[in-house]
């Protein structure tokens, strides 16, 4: 289901042989989901974790574990190694739809089409992270990351918009540590002053 | 009692209320409550502010673009959208937009505080003039123009006395002065605040003048109300448990419910209904600051708008409806879902900013968070951001939220969770001439 490549392969021992410890089994699995596609993990861990519904596979003087839920998106996916002139680093194809839920691509669809395109204006960027029953789970990122008009953003705009475009969808959750923003496009002051004052 | 249905995930009252228009700049630390509130009513919500929104194209009706400065305008745009999607309640968020809400109310015969009254507790001169006008004990009080000579001016004075910017909230360039040295440099440090092209818009009368008033040494309290057809209601009353002495008055710790004895807090609800009669403002929320003095509550300041900041989360109503979900209800004629407060004790520490400079990190959040009694613990200033203390800052650096069975151990879980922060501050942009910003973290009290 997942090819590793022999370049990658022979990097990923010289990291294990560089651990120094037995045992070690390779955890692929998917992270999440970013504005380029997936989100990947890569990681090394005790064979001893391999849970009962994680998928083993024989890479060859060592062994990568794949989760259950990680599998499904990760079928046909090849991991590589490729050194370019800023250093070597992991290169992952994977042919798999960022979304299989209709309602979650639909969520993507309008986000891609109608959202980011808007908010990019300020600087910022929507990221769907999933959709469970009704509820799709976003997160902003940029200008609207720690924004002091992120709610009316989200509540007057982005929900409006998608539950307008999707109807199953119900409600929206906002999963941003808005705290951690960087550069908010609108900074919150005492007495609200206008930044046009 | 409200009677609540369900819908779209939020509690709404059985019958659908009319369209809110919420007037907020982009720079409002509210707007995330208002607009909470709105949706929890279920009340369609349109937003008003000064800057045209990211997504407005795809939700015309939300949102509104308003020039506060120029409210006459700003009422007329409000105007035509009402004449489109009717409007059954207008409210402000900040001090900004308070006078275009009032306008507006007025010309679409919605119930408001009028725009006389708003426009007098906008400028602290006209409110002083009007309380002492109704017998209402406050601070001795003076104005100035900002080009007078402020060594003359300072014979006039007695000290210490309080200089103060006539249209600044949240304390910002207030300062005491005790000699009429101090007061010059006050003076000129004010001027020079309010000569700043981002505080003050040209041709603002609020930025020719100052107020400069008697010191009144004493605990400081504040009054959270709501005005509805000219009868006033407290809804909490909060102790200020540190000393505001100046220089600077940068409020810190807010505790409800306050500890004053029984009869002292009766005369410090009574004083701040007085000073709405005397203001003669009449249906919306009021914020007022007093002090007691000489055994007498003094009226510092009454404001048109609810508490500023993040502070309106410690309140809770009722079946535990937030403080703007009272105040959109009480606009929008709602029945009440009654507006006492909850029994527990709450308190919202507003965390100083220690120095100017340049936040470079802040450690120790979650452990503060972990203190008994706090609910959160919020920072509002990203990091990489320049840092301005008071007088000149208008930023707060976050927000400590507690609640508890007591004030005591909401207050004491304010300052254990504060002693956890670290904030690194370097030196930076923020740093004034004469202001000396250390590298290095700093662990305050």
């Amino acid at each position: 289901m997942v090819t590793i490549t022999e370049k990658a392969s022979e990097k990923i021992r010289e990291l294990i042989a560089a651990e120094k410890r037995e045992g070690l089994a390779l955890r692929f699995g998917i992270g999440g989901r970013g504005l380029n596609g997936f989100t990947y993990v890569l990681r090394f861990v005790p064979l001893s974790e391999r849970g009962a519904g994680d998928t083993a596979i024989d890479a060859g003087g060592f062994t990568v574990l794949v989760d259950a839920e990680s599998a499904t998106h990760l079928a046909g996916a090849s991991v590589d190694y490729v050194e370019t002139a800023q250093g070597g680093g992991f290169k992952i194809e994977n042919p798999n739809p960022l979304w299989t839920d209709p309602r979650a691509r639909a969520v993507q669809e309008v986000i891609d089409r109608d959202i980011n395109p808007a908010v990019a204006s300020h600087g910022g960027f929507v990221t769907l992270l999933d959709v469970r029953d009704d509820v799709a789970y976003i997160a902003l990122g940029g200008g609207c990351q720690g924004c002091g008009m992120v709610d009316v953003t989200l509540k007057q705009g982005i929900e409006v918009r998608i539950r307008e475009a999707v109807p199953g969808i119900r409600e929206i959750v906002d999963s941003t540590d808005h705290a951690g923003g960087s550069n908010p496009y609108y900074r919150p002051s005492k007495g609200g002053q206008s930044p046009l004052a | 009692m409200t009677r609540y249905w369900s819908e779209g995930g939020g509690v709404v009252p059985a019958r659908r209320p009319g369209r809110v228009l919420l007037l907020v700049t982009t720079q409002s630390y509210r707007a995330g409550a208002f607009v909470e509130a709105a949706q929890r009513l279920g009340a369609p919500l349109t937003v008003g502010s000064e800057r045209p929104q990211a997504l407005a194209g795809f939700n015309p009706d939300g949102h509104l673009t308003l020039d506060f400065s120029a409210p006459e305008v700003a009422v007329e745009v409000i105007r035509r959208f009402a004449a489109r999607r009717p409007l059954a309640a207008i409210l402000a968020a900040d001090d900004e937009g308070v006078l275009t809400a009032a306008l507006a109310a007025r010309a679409l015969g919605l119930p408001h505080h009028p725009p006389e009254a708003v426009a007098a507790a906008r400028d602290k001169y006209r409110m002083r003039r009007a309380l002492a006008a109704a017998g209402i004990p406050t601070p001795r009080f003076h104005r100035f123009a900002l080009d007078a000579d402020p060594l003359a001016l300072a014979r006039e004075v007695e000290f210490p006395c309080v200089l103060k910017p006539l249209g600044l909230a949240a304390s910002r360039g207030v300062i005491r002065a005790d000699d009429p040295e101090q007061f010059a440099a006050a003076f000129r440090r004010v001027a020079a605040l309010l000569g700043r092209p981002e505080v003050a818009r040209p041709g603002d009368e609020l930025a020719r003048h100052l107020l400069v008033e008697s010191y009144l040494p004493g605990v400081e309290v504040a009054v959270e109300g709501l005005v509805t057809g000219g009868v006033p209601r407290v809804l909490a009353v909060f102790d200020k448990p540190d000393p505001l002495e100046g220089p600077f008055f940068e409020e810190t710790i807010y505790v409800t419910p306050s500890r004053l004895p029984a009869a002292a807090r009766a005369a410090v609800e009574g004083r701040a209904a007085a000073g709405v009669a005397a203001l003669g403002l009449s249906d919306g929320p009021v914020h007022a600051e007093l002090r007691h003095h000489a055994g007498e509550a003094h009226l510092l300041e009454i404001a048109p708008r609810s508490i500023g900041g993040l502070c309106s989360r410690v309140l809770r109503f009722g079946e535990g409806r937030s403080l703007e979900e009272v105040i959109l209800g009480a606009a929008l004629g709602l029945e009440s879902g009654g507006l006492e407060r909850e029994r527990a004790a709450a308190g919202v520490m507003m965390i100083p900013i220690p120095r100017a400079g340049t936040l470079a990190g802040v450690r120790g959040v979650e452990a503060a968070r972990a203190v008994a009694g706090i609910e959160d613990v919020r920072i509002t200033i990203p990091v990489g951001d320049e840092l301005v203390p008071l007088p000149e800052g208008a930023r707060y650096l976050g927000f400590i939220f507690a609640r508890g069975g007591a004030p005591e151990q909401v207050e004491a879980a304010l300052r254990e969770a504060h002693r956890w922060l670290e904030f690194d501050i370097q030196p930076g942009p923020g740093a004034a001439p004469g202001v000396r910003a250390d590298a290095g973290a700093e662990r305050r009290w």
